[in-house]
């Protein structure tokens, strides 16, 4: 920052005409340090929300597989596209933007468990299905997976951000006192309590949901008891994708930002909220992904942006010394 | 048909098949093109390319003594990469000349083999200030944040505004266009009340911009390429801030106005290039560049780009009959008033262009060039 003095004198000039006048941060009356920080607190809301959108499904097929699913941020992307293909073909409602994004998630997850994962769970005796090394060689394959599809996108559309039309962007304002924050904002936060809802009812309450949740705790015994453990890892598959698409979607109308590495960071941080929150706990990297989001906006109150990136590796750094079962790990069920 | 006839015939049929056997002769001159055609930026580069094939096609279309070749390598915009290109363009006996790479970083850390093979490099885009001191080898076709900096903050201080908050790219280019202009803006008498830096391809910049809202600056002056443009703008009128918004010509790119759309109404910018400028050059490769890619009119960085090729084609012509990389170099060095699409480029002894900035304004969907 060289040749930089950023002195932070606030005389009060007569500027005010540069000012928005009708929202209660940016009005005449600044500086209000409370609505300052109010804002910055809604801002980390709506980024820890993202982060979470994106950490229920990553979470649910690790708690299956105990093994990282690194196509995960492919399959946001690709639900992205999709939507945006169908939105500039069809411009449908949302809604119905929506559906179709989620059907061609789940084909996705399929599609990525058949290619990356079950070719690795071709034997089923004791010692593979046991075996470290046959579990974690899908974390290669998985990364194979996500290079060829994100080259894939990128021959097919370009590395560039793709144009959005731009009615169809979850951006428009909403004053909420001191506080502004968009549409996108309300409709991520319920497709988010939506989704962990459905989640929760799913595992608890449907035949799926239990061979999930008796798969994810202990495989071989499943299989003993007669489970079909690979349909219930292909379900796993499908709805883990059909959030993770989905999740790309609505944060790619709501930046308006869609290109073809656009699920790497969002995946680093679900990583990172899923690790804090104890690897297999859904409701845990909720959490996580929201105090994240949190965090990261809170910092930049106080550090430069740039070093905004730094609150979660340290986060994570922190996770594994102190809590290597995560935050919310140790007492509580898998998935 | 008489004897004569006959024989007229005759001498123009060997005239054409001997034509035509020196055709098929030419010679051949080549010349490397590093430069990212996949990865995070790889839609410059794939516009790089474009624009060289257009300056090529008509080139070697023109009926010169010798056809040239261009070889074009995928730098990822990648130092590592880049330096391994280098290496290999070196070692090619044939290449006597070498255009790229897309960013300061890649075009820098490329320079040091160029520089220590003798190599001449000529960059359409790296403004790193550091980049032409590197060597009497290295040559750029792009204005310079030294240029562009100062300027920028006349054109502010002109308009009134003294206190200004500065946010750039965390790179070695947005470095430069902070402290570049922060120096003029002390000079004239402003103040610099916020200056951050950020990661390119930052999702949300709500948390900088609230931040630049807290300190009540009269003006915006920002380092960004026009994906992340289109982002701030976006974001900021979200969030209900008017501030005027100054950028360098990093930023000017038709995409940005169709990213952001009435978002971007009243940014200012610097330009080189205007492609409604009337200018018949201008007006050839508009219309050259729409015909080949389906796409609306270039950017700046594909005119800069198509400038820089038919400066080095143009060296090679000097340089010919056998053109080395020695008088490849001294024929780049010795341009004078080449008419390009980006002004007329002169490389002065330190192997910097000057070129004329025009002040630009977005304008119902349009760059619109203005006085003041």
């Amino acid at each position: 920052m060289a040749g930089t003095n950023p002195a932070m004198t606030l005389e009060s000039v007569g500027l005010e005409n540069h000012w928005h006048e009708s929202r209660g941060l940016f009005g005449p009356n600044l500086p209000v340090p409370m609505d300052y920080y109010l804002q910055q607190l809604a801002i980390g809301l709506s980024l820890g929300m993202v982060y979470a959108l994106m950490a229920i499904g990553f979470t649910l097929i690790f708690g299956v597989l105990n093994v990282v699913n690194f196509a995960h941020g492919e399959v946001y992307t690709v639900g992205a596209f999709a939507g945006l293909v169908v939105i500039s073909a069809f411009a449908p409602p949302l809604i119905v933007v929506l559906l179709v994004v989620v059907a061609v998630g789940a084909l996705a997850g399929v599609g990525l468990e058949r290619i990356a994962f079950k070719p690795f769970r071709r034997f089923s005796d004791e010692a593979s299905l046991k075996s470290r090394a046959m579990r974690e060689a899908t974390l290669m394959s998985s990364l194979a997976v996500s290079i060829v599809v994100r080259e894939a996108v990128e021959i097919g559309f370009g590395s560039q951000f793709q144009t959005v039309p731009l009615d169809r962007l979850l951006n428009s304002p909403i004053s909420l006192g001191p506080v502004t924050i968009v549409s996108g904002d309300v409709i991520i936060l319920v497709v988010a309590a939506l989704m962990l809802g459905g989640l929760q009812y799913v595992l608890k309450r449907t035949n799926v949901g239990l061979s999930i949740r008796a798969v994810s705790s202990n495989p071989l015994g499943a299989k003993y008891v007669g489970i079909n453990t690979d349909r219930t890892i292909i379900w796993t598959f499908a709805v883990g994708s059909m959030m993770g698409a989905a999740a790309g979607i609505l944060v790619g109308l709501y930046y308006g930002a869609i290109f073809p590495s656009m699920g790497f960071i969002p995946g680093i941080k679900a990583f990172v909220a899923m690790v804090m929150g104890g690897l297999s706990s859904i409701p845990g990297a909720v959490i996580c992904a929201l105090i994240l989001g949190f965090s990261e906006s809170i910092a930049t109150i106080f550090v430069p942006s740039v070093w905004a990136d730094m609150v979660a590796y340290g986060f994570l750094i922190v996770t594994l010394i102190f809590f290597p079962r995560g935050i919310f790990g140790g007492a509580r069920d898998r998935v | 048909m008489n004897r004569r006839d006959l024989l007229i015939g005759a001498g123009l049929a060997a005239l054409v098949a001997s034509g035509g056997a020196a055709l098929a002769q030419q010679p051949v001159v080549k010349i490397g093109y590093q430069l990212p055609l996949t990865g995070n930026t790889a839609q410059y580069g794939q516009d790089f390319k474009n624009a060289a094939e257009i300056a090529l096609a008509k080139f070697n279309a023109s009926g010169k003594p010798f056809k040239v070749e261009i070889v074009f390598e995928d730098s990822r915009s990648d130092a590592k990469e880049g330096i391994a290109i280098a290496r290999k363009f070196v070692d090619d006996k044939q290449i006597v000349g070498v255009l790229g790479d897309f960013t300061s970083g890649v075009s820098m850390a490329s320079a040091q083999v160029y520089k220590s093979a003798g190599m001449p490099q000529l960059s359409q885009t790296a403004s790193h200030p550091d980049y032409a001191k590197i060597s009497e080898w290295q040559f750029r076709n792009i204005t310079t944040q030294a240029q562009e900096g100062p300027y920028n903050a006349d054109w502010m201080a002109d308009q009134g505004f003294k206190k200004i908050a500065v946010i750039a790219e965390q790179t070695d280019w947005g470095q430069t266009v902070v402290s570049n202009f922060a120096d003029e803006v002390k000079t004239k008498g402003g103040e610099v009340v916020f200056s951050e830096f950020f990661n390119r391809g930052l999702a949300d910049f709500r948390p900088i911009i609230t931040k630049i809202a807290r300190e009540k600056p009269d003006a915006i002056y920002t380092g960004f390429f026009y994906e992340d443009g289109a982002q701030f703008l976006k974001q900021m009128k979200q969030l209900g801030l008017t501030i005027p918004v100054y950028s360098t010509s990093a930023a000017y790119n038709q995409k940005l106005i169709e990213l952001a759309g009435a978002d971007a109404e009243g940014m200012h910018l610097t330009a080189t290039f205007l492609p409604s400028n009337p200018a018949p050059q201008v007006q050839e490769f508009v219309a050259a560049w729409k015909e080949k890619t389906g796409q609306a009119e270039p950017g700046q960085f594909p005119a800069q780009a198509y400038d820089a090729v038919n400066i080095m084609l143009a060296a090679l012509e000097k340089a010919w009959p056998e053109p080395t990389r020695e008088k490849v170099r001294d024929a780049l060095a010795a341009t004078k008033d080449f008419p390009g699409v980006t002004g007329d480029t002169t490389f002065d002894a330190d192997r910097e262009p000057a070129k004329k900035l025009t002040k630009a304004v977005v304008k119902g969907g349009q760059f619109v060039a203005v006085s003041n």
